[in-house]
């Protein structure tokens, strides 16, 4: 034979199908009809020929079903059949399609997004060459060696001179956003920029793809520019010419220097514009030894531990306590660069993935509710399909088909979903959760999903198959005929997959309520400013156009001229706004006052620079002493204002206006106590030293957060403060303008991210557990409606069987609940970690979840219990 | 699909239907008649083995078909013998007196041996 034409006719006839079954058909007419006139001829009569002719092909279809075997075509037939059939069938019942489709799509989609989050942030190695060698470096105290905090650059340059362990070593200023404004046209736009140590890009061991790195002979604030893949493309359209042209930035020309490789991210920040060279020189000045701002990362040398290159710190740490007074304690600490990066978030999304397995986990146990509801209605016409030929084997096939369907159109709705849910995720999380904005589909999650909800599908979707397929036709129908049930065993076990999944519900229930209630806390946490109805932006000014003066009496200026537009009280400035974290903490030092002169008199202290009514605007009162006013400017003796924690601790018993404090390279005099202020959302308090912007402008280009306080409308407002800036200077950018309790609540961010998950997957939760109660209380209503029309016309009235309905449900309910709990109590370390100011087993929310969780489950059980006695008891009997 | 004995059938089948092809062109029903006669009604083949065979035999380029009117005005498909189909036949025919010979002197040795030792 050849396989050619064997190939060839099997092709042929997957092609012309439907010919080839009409010629069948044709021909199996003709074969029969042949035989009826021959029986006629032998003398038998038309109809008892025609039956005989019947029983002699025996079975039409069985013999179609072998030729079709016979073209060797047929389980492809078939299958697309079955497709075709199961698409049918599903339409015939959209509900339960729906239902099951949407089950299966939310179980994949959330899954795979949430999955690859956590995929992205935390088990993703960083995006560098051997990350495991990356480490942060933290300032730490010789008694408090938990604490992670700025290191000074006079550290910075010993460590990167003396450090045997460490391989590279760079320093980075990110602990206030710098930037710069760049025209392009008649359009200003800011760009950001990251200061950044020569080695910076040794450590990361990415180099420029254009150009050079930066040198160690530019650590002097040196004009260049290392810019960003993007920028390139958008500034110098990506003309390989760019390096060695100049870009004004601020007014102020920089040499590019070089351009990075398109998709380098920086490690600590996000979305940098360009790289300029960190001013180094105040590392040469001993008086800088406890001052702290620079954030640092080192690669540790080959085959160097981390315990090992901390012993070395350590013991260097030692000496050069020594070598500056200023800095006796100060110690360092390492930390692995990735751990640090996503530190706290790692809980977060820890619980995240709790979340999503719990409602895979509901989905696997709906679509079985699903299915085996389906699978036991289908009973009879499986029974009636097997009694008329159709083959076993077949059926289950079919089954299988219908649930692979089922499957597919959940996956590809699973992967829209997916998609929606993940471009959420980024948009929410963008911000508070590092590494995000890295994410993408990842092809294997989704894989992975697809294939565990596909095989849920068809596991819970054959097991009813199977069961039709061993049980006799005859049992089947008959039983059916008289509407009795297989279902005791059965019907116990979807009520215990009900309880699970109420179970299930309550311990995301649970999770959200407490979430809710930490966000609740957190905002009720007295922060010591009022941030409603305060607008906030950055105004940052160009050193080529402003020199100090100019900076004092302009920030002055825009505070006195915002101050004068409809609504607003006050306006003022200050570097950092309160409550979004910790900002230039220096040393500050008792110089007068009982404390002066001995071991005690020294604290570190939170610096702001303010201008304007700052504390007026933002609600700080005065304890003692006064506000800064406009005779305090350069030409008066420097002056501070203390807050309350700094007065006591340096002066303590005795009035602290008056006296004088060393802070800042200076020597200054108290002028006023206000209270502390919250150093973040949770209300943290700190030790606060204000210095006056007129007085202070020469320090360095402070730029200064505007805060407007309005009687109207935030948002209105912007736009009027807009224009005024405008007429003041119209080259300046109103940057990152928002209400500044919203800026303080980016503090809170993941948190909020991590609720709004947690509250959808709840939400989804208790959809699913409502929905499977619903399932198996409307199918037991199906199955005793002729036991409640028995009892309704012995006179049981309508309400005793609602009741007993509605209590099913609540019993099932109940267990639920009460499983739930034991699993909320299991998992209440997880959660002790999120939640804030209220105890993880917090009875309120606790017995608020079981309260709504009953009040969902009486809902979904009202509705089966209402159908229960709407129907005649006539009706049911006949 | 059943165990040897069925493949045996289902090829003892094929040979004969390329047996009766190869007298005359022939449809369905008449191949089933023709059997049946040749074989003094000891095969009756059955529209269940002897459709699928037909498309078996023609998937492997043994057989092509057409649609014909015949003697008495039906429209049927007409079976016809290729030239692969011929050879075949002479392929199983070689095959088969082969295997019906020794199957028969297996078959006489056996009773000559207890002839011998009952006498």
């Amino acid at each position: 034979m050849s396989v050619l034409s064997d190939l060839i006719e099997r092709v042929r006839s997957v092609i012309f199908r439907g010919r080839d079954e009409r010629e069948l058909a044709d021909e199996l007419r003709f074969h029969t009809e042949m035989d009826a006139e021959q029986l006629q001829q032998g003398g038998i009569g038309a109809s008892e020929a025609h039956r005989r002719s019947q029983l002699m092909l025996g079975g039409v279809e069985r013999v179609k079903e072998d030729v079709r075997d016979a073209r060797g075509t047929r389980l492809f037939h078939d299958t697309g059949r079955d497709f075709g059939f199961a698409a049918r069938t599903l339409k015939r019942n959209p509900g339960f399609a729906l239902v099951a489709i949407l089950t299966l799509a939310v179980g994949i989609g959330g899954t795979t997004a949430v999955y690859s989050a956590v995929d992205a942030v935390l088990l993703q190695p960083l995006p560098y060459q051997q990350p495991g060698q990356l480490v942060r470096l933290y300032y730490s105290e010789a008694r408090r060696k938990e604490e992670r905090g700025f290191v000074t650059p006079v550290h910075f340059l010993d460590y990167r001179e003396r450090m045997a362990s460490l391989e590279s070593i760079a320093a980075l200023g990110t602990y206030s956003e710098t930037g710069a404004d760049i025209s392009t046209g008649g359009d200003v736009r800011r760009i950001r920029l990251l200061g950044v140590s020569a080695d910076y890009f040794d450590v990361v061991r990415v180099q420029p793809r254009l150009g050079r790195a930066l040198q160690r002979d530019e650590e002097n604030a040196a004009p260049t520019v290392i810019i960003s893949h993007g920028l390139w493309q958008d500034r110098f359209g990506g003309d390989p010419a760019a390096v060695g042209k100049t870009l004004t930035m601020s007014g102020r020309p920089h040499t590019v220097a070089g351009v990075m490789p398109n998709g380098f991210v920086d490690p600590l920040v996000g979305a940098v514009d360009g790289w300029v060279p960190m001013d180094l020189s105040p590392g040469r000045d001993v008086s800088n030894a406890d001052n702290h701002y620079l954030s640092v990362i080192a690669r540790l040398r080959q085959g160097v531990t981390i315990a090992r290159a901390q012993d070395e710190l350590d013991r260097l740490s030692v000496r050069l306590g020594e070598q500056y007074p200023d800095a006796r304690l100060a110690r360092a600490r390492l930390d692995p660069l990735k751990e640090d990066i996503v530190g706290s978030s790692s809980k977060s999304l820890q619980l995240m993935l709790g979340a999503v397995a719990l409602v895979l986990v509901l989905i696997c146990v709906n679509m079985a509710n699903l299915l085996l509801v389906r699978g036991s209605d289908r009973a009879r016409e499986f029974a009636l399909r097997s009694a008329l030929g159709a083959e076993r084997r077949r059926l289950v096939r079919q089954t299988l088909i219908e649930s692979l369907t089922l499957a597919l159109a959940g996956d590809l709705a699973g992967i829209i979903v997916a998609r929606v849910a993940m471009a959420a995720i980024v948009a929410i999380g963008a911000g508070s959760i590092p590494r995000l904005s890295s994410l993408t589909l990842e092809p294997r999650l989704l894989v992975f999903s697809l294939v565990v909800a596909s095989l849920s599908a068809l596991g819970f979707g054959l097991a009813p198959a199977l069961r039709a397929a061993k049980t006799q036709p005859g049992d089947v129908l008959r039983e059916h005929s008289r509407s009795a049930t297989s279902g005791g065993v059965q019907m116990r076990l979807r009520q215990w997959l009900v309880v699970s999944q109420v179970a299930l519900a309550f311990v995301l229930l649970v999770g959200a309520g407490l979430l809710i209630a930490s966000l609740r806390h957190i905002r009720q946490t007295p922060l010591g400013v009022k941030p409603q109805g305060v607008l906030t932006f950055e105004l940052h000014l160009p050193d080529a156009r402003y020199d100090s003066t100019a900076r004092a009496r302009f920030y002055e200026d825009v505070a006195e001229r915002l101050g004068t537009l409809r609504g607003v009280t006050a306006a003022g400035g200050i570097t950092k706004l309160p409550a979004t974290g910790d900002y230039n903490i220096w040393g500050t030092r008792a110089q007068t006052g009982p404390l002066a002169g001995t071991e005690r008199s020294g604290m570190a202290a939170q610096q702001r620079v303010i201008s304007g009514k700052y504390f007026e605007v933002v609600g700080i009162p005065l304890i003692d002493g006064r506000f800064f006013d406009e005779h305090d400017d350069v030409a008066a003796p420097p002056r501070v204002i203390v807050s309350r924690s700094v007065a006591e601790r340096l002066f303590p018993g005795v009035r602290a206006v008056g006296q004088t404090v060393r802070t800042g390279g200076g020597t200054k005099e108290i002028i006023g106590v206000v209270p502390d202020v919250a150093l973040d959302a949770q209300g943290h308090m700190g030790p606060h030293v204000y210095h006056a912007h007129r007085q202070f402008a020469a320090d360095r280009n402070w730029a200064l957060s505007q805060v407007v306080r309005t009687t109207g409308s935030v948002e209105a407002l912007q736009a009027d403060a807009r224009r005024a800036i405008a007429q003041l200077d119209p080259q300046l950018v109103m940057f990152k303008p928002m209400a500044l309790d919203e800026a303080i609540g980016q503090g809170e961010a993941q948190r909020v991210f991590t609720l709004r998950l947690l509250t959808t997957f709840a939400g989804v939760a208790l959809a699913l557990a409502a929905l499977g109660l619903f399932g198996v209380l409307s199918y037991s209503v199906r199955l005793r409606s002729r036991e409640f029309g028995i009892r309704m016309a012995l006179g049981a009235d309508r309400g005793s069987i609602r009741g007993m309905v509605l209590r099913e449900g609540l019993v099932v309910t109940a267990i639920g609940t009460g499983i739930g709990l034991l699993g909320a109590v299991g998992l209440s370390q997880l959660m002790a970690s999120m939640v804030f100011g209220i105890d993880p087993l917090d009875p309120t929310v606790m017995v608020g979840a079981a309260v709504f969780m009953g009040l969902v489950s009486t809902l979904a059980a009202y509705l089966p219990a209402y159908r229960a006695t709407s129907v005649e008891p006539s009706s049911v009997l006949q | 699909m059943a165990g040897e004995s069925g493949e045996l059938l289902q090829g003892t089948l094929e040979m004969m239907v390329l047996k009766t092809l190869s007298l005359e062109p022939m449809h369905g029903w008449g191949i089933a008649q023709r059997i049946q006669q040749m074989s003094r009604d000891v095969f009756l083949v059955s529209q269940g083995s002897l459709y699928p065979a037909l498309i078996r035999m023609k998937r492997r380029g043994w057989l092509s078909t057409s649609w014909r009117v015949t003697a008495n005005g039906r429209r049927a498909r007409y079976y016809e013998l290729t030239a692969a189909g011929r050879k075949q036949l002479g392929v199983e025919q070689a095959s088969w007196q082969r295997t019906s010979a020794a199957v028969d002197w297996v078959m006489t040795a056996r009773l000559a041996l207890d002839g011998g030792h009952g006498t």
